[in-house]
C-alpha cells in the first residue's frame, strides 16, 4: 500500500520534472530577453536623470500634458477608426468566404494570405506607384480621362495612412470573423426564416448577434496590430503623432530616451490590455 | 458562387472590388520590376530583367540578404530547438497552469514590435551584447517562437494519445516512440510553424530597425534606407523576389498540410 502511493509520488514527480525540462527552456529565455528588457524599459521611465532617484514626472507630463494627451488620444483614435473600417469591410468579405465561396473558398483564402506575404515596404512602393502626384491615378484621371483639372494630392495625407494600415489589417478581422461564422448552426436560420423573418431579418437578428464574438476577436486583434504599428505611417506620412511614431521620433531626433521609454510603457498597459480583453473572449468561445 | 438574387450580386461585387483593393499594390510593383524604364511610373515603355542584375550588382542588398537569410534561419531552429519540446508537454497538459504558461509563452505576439525592440535594445547594450548579429538572433527569436508554438501545439493537440501509448505498451522506449511516432505525426506542424517563423524573420522591420550597423542591416532595413533617398524600380525587383519565395514557399507548406488548416492554426 505504502509502496504503491509511493510510486505515484515519484511517477507525479518524474512527471513535473519532466514538463520542467520540457517548458524550462523556452519559459527562461522569454523572461530573459523578453520580460526583463521590458522590466528593465519600465524602470528606466521612473528613474530620475541621475540616474539614481524614482520620479513620476514624466507619467505626470504624458497624462496631463495637453500635447503629449493628444498623441495618446490620436493613437487610441487612429486604431479605433482603423479597426471600425477593417469590421465594416471584413465581415460581407468573411460572410462570401464562408457562404457564397464554395468551391472558390481556398483561392479567396489564398487571395486574403497572399498580401500577408508581402512586406510593408512593397505595399508602400505600390501606394506611391499608384497615387503619387504623377502616379497612376492621377495621369488616368487628369490626361487620360480628362476628369480633373489638377492631379489629386493624396499621398501624405491622413487618408493613404488610414488606407495603408486597413490594407495590411483586414485579413485579419475576415479570418477572425469566418472562424466564428464557419462554426454557427445553419438550422438556426433556418428557423428563423421557416418562422417568417425574412433573409436580412434572419441576418440581422441572428447570423450577426452569433458572429458578434468573431467581430470582438477580428477587432481586438486589428485595434492592437494598429496601436503599435510605425512603419506604415512613417512611409506614407499623413501627418500623425501617435504613441510609436514618437518613440520613432525620440530614438532618432531628440533622443530622450527616458520620455520614449515612459511611451512604451504607455503602449504596453494598452497592449495588456487588449490581451486580456482577448483572452476573457477566447475564454468565453471555448465555455459556449 | 451563382448570384441568386440582387443581394448576392452585390456582395459578389463588393468583394471583387475588395480583391482589387487588396491586390492592386502589390500586382503594381510586381509590373513594375520588370520595367525597362529607369524610373518606377506607368506607362512602362518596355520590359527588362535589369532591376533584378541591380540588385546583384548594388553590394548593400547582397550582404543584407545575405543577413537576413542566415538570421531567419538561425531564429528558426532556435525557436524550433525552446518552442517544440514545451509545445509537445503543454499540448497535452491540463492543469490551470499550463493554459497560463501557454499565454505567456505566446505573448510576445500581442506586444508591439517598437516597445521589444527598443526594449530589447537598451538591454542587451548593458549585458554586453549591444547591436550584434546574436541580439538580431535573440529578439527575432523571441518574435518568431510563438509561431512554431501555436502551430506545433496546434497540431500535437488534434492527434490522440492512442497512438503514441499503443507504441509504448508494444515495448518501444520514450525516445523510439518520439522519434518513430510522434516526430513523423507532428512533422507538417513543425514545417508550418517554420514556414511561418521564417517569414515573419526576413520580414520584420520594427525590431530589426534598432539594430542596424554595416554589418547588422538586415534587408528591410536596407530597403528603407534605400527607399529614403531614391525611388528606382530595384525595390521593386526586390519586393518581387521576396514574394515568390514566400508564395512559393506557401504552395509548397499548403501540398504538406493544406492551407484551410493553416488558417485554423493561426
Amino acid at each position: 500500500m505504502a509502496t504503491a502511493v509511493d510510486k505515484t509520488k515519484s511517477r507525479l514527480g518524474a512527471r513535473g520534472l519532466r514538463g520542467l525540462l520540457l517548458i524550462g527552456p523556452a519559459v527562461l529565455f522569454l523572461v530573459a530577453f523578453f520580460v526583463l528588457p521590458l522590466f528593465d524599459n519600465a524602470m528606466r521611465s521612473f528613474a530620475t536623470a541621475d540616474g539614481q532617484g524614482f520620479t513620476l514626472a514624466r507619467y505626470v507630463q504624458l497624462l496631463t500634458d495637453r500635447f503629449y494627451l493628444g498623441v495618446t488620444l490620436e493613437t487610441v483614435v487612429l486604431s479605433t477608426v482603423v479597426t471600425l473600417i477593417c469590421a465594416a469591410i471584413g465581415y460581407p468579405v468573411a460572410y462570401f468566404l464562408v457562404r457564397k465561396a464554395g468551391r472558390w473558398s481556398g483561392l479567396v483564402i489564398f487571395l486574403l494570405i497572399a498580401p500577408l506575404l508581402t512586406s510593408i515596404i512593397m505595399r508602400t512602393f505600390g501606394w506611391q506607384v499608384l497615387f503619387a502626384r504623377r502616379g497612376l491615378v492621377n495621369n488616368l484621371l487628369v490626361q487620360e480621362l480628362g476628369w480633373l483639372e489638377r492631379p489629386l494630392q493624396i499621398m501624405n495625407t491622413p487618408a493613404i495612412a488610414i488606407i495603408g494600415l486597413v490594407h495590411v489589417l483586414v485579413p485579419f478581422m475576415v479570418l477572425s470573423i469566418a472562424t466564428v461564422l464557419q462554426g454557427i448552426d445553419r438550422r438556426l436560420e433556418e428557423s428563423a426564416q421557416i418562422l417568417g423573418a425574412g433573409r436580412w431579418r434572419t441576418f440581422r437578428e441572428v447570423t450577426l448577434p452569433l458572429s458578434a464574438d468573431g467581430i470582438g476577436t477580428g477587432a481586438i486583434l486589428v485595434f492592437m496590430i494598429a496601436n503599435g504599428s510605425f512603419v506604415t505611417l512613417v512611409l506614407l506620412g499623413g501627418g500623425f503623432q501617435t504613441l510609436p511614431l514618437f518613440i520613432y521620433q525620440q530614438f532618432n531626433t531628440t533622443r530622450d530616451f527616458s520620455m520614449a521609454s515612459a511611451m512604451s510603457t504607455v503602449l504596453l498597459v494598452i497592449a495588456l490590455a487588449c490581451l486580456y480583453l482577448q483572452l476573457r473572449l477566447v475564454r468565453r468561445q471555448g465555455g459556449s | 458562387m451563382r448570384a441568386r438574387s440582387l443581394t448576392d450580386l452585390v456582395l459578389l461585387v463588393f468583394v471583387v472590388l475588395f480583391f482589387v483593393f487588396m491586390l492592386a499594390p502589390i500586382l503594381i510593383v510586381v509590373l513594375i520590376s520588370f520595367t525597362s524604364a529607369s524610373f518606377a511610373a506607368f506607362p512602362i515603355p518596355g520590359w527588362s530583367l535589369r532591376w533584378f542584375a541591380r540588385i546583384f550588382e548594388y553590394q548593400p542588398f547582397i550582404d543584407a540578404l545575405l543577413v537576413s537569410f542566415t538570421l531567419a534561419i538561425v531564429a528558426t531552429l532556435l525557436s524550433c530547438v525552446i518552442g517544440i519540446p514545451a509545445s509537445l508537454y503543454l499540448a497535452r497538459a491540463r492543469a490551470g497552469w499550463a493554459n497560463a504558461v501557454s499565454t505567456f509563452l505566446l505573448s510576445p505576439l500581442s506586444m508591439p514590435m517598437i516597445v521589444i525592440g527598443f526594449a530589447s535594445l537598451f538591454f542587451l547594450s548593458q549585458i554586453g551584447i549591444g547591436v550584434s548579429f546574436t541580439a538580431l538572433v535573440i529578439t527575432h527569436t523571441v518574435v518568431c517562437l510563438p509561431y512554431v508554438l501555436r502551430t506545433v501545439t496546434a497540431v500535437y493537440r488534434s492527434i490522440p494519445p492512442s497512438y503514441e501509448e499503443a507504441a509504448r505498451i508494444l515495448g518501444a522506449s520514450p525516445l523510439v516512440t518520439f522519434r518513430e511516432v510522434t516526430l513523423p505525426l507532428i512533422r507538417s506542424g513543425i514545417a508550418a510553424g517554420c514556414l511561418f517563423s521564417f517569414l515573419t524573420s526576413f520580414d520584420n522591420l520594427p525590431v530589426s530597425y534598432f539594430f542596424g550597423s554595416s554589418q547588422t542591416n538586415t534587408l528591410p532595413v536596407v530597403m528603407l534606407s534605400y527607399m529614403e533617398h531614391q525611388f528606382d524600380p530595384s525595390i521593386a525587383a526586390l519586393s518581387t523576389l521576396q514574394l515568390l519565395l514566400a508564395v512559393g514557399a506557401l504552395i509548397v507548406a499548403d501540398r504538406v498540410y493544406g492551407i484551410h488548416k493553416m488558417t485554423v492554426a493561426t
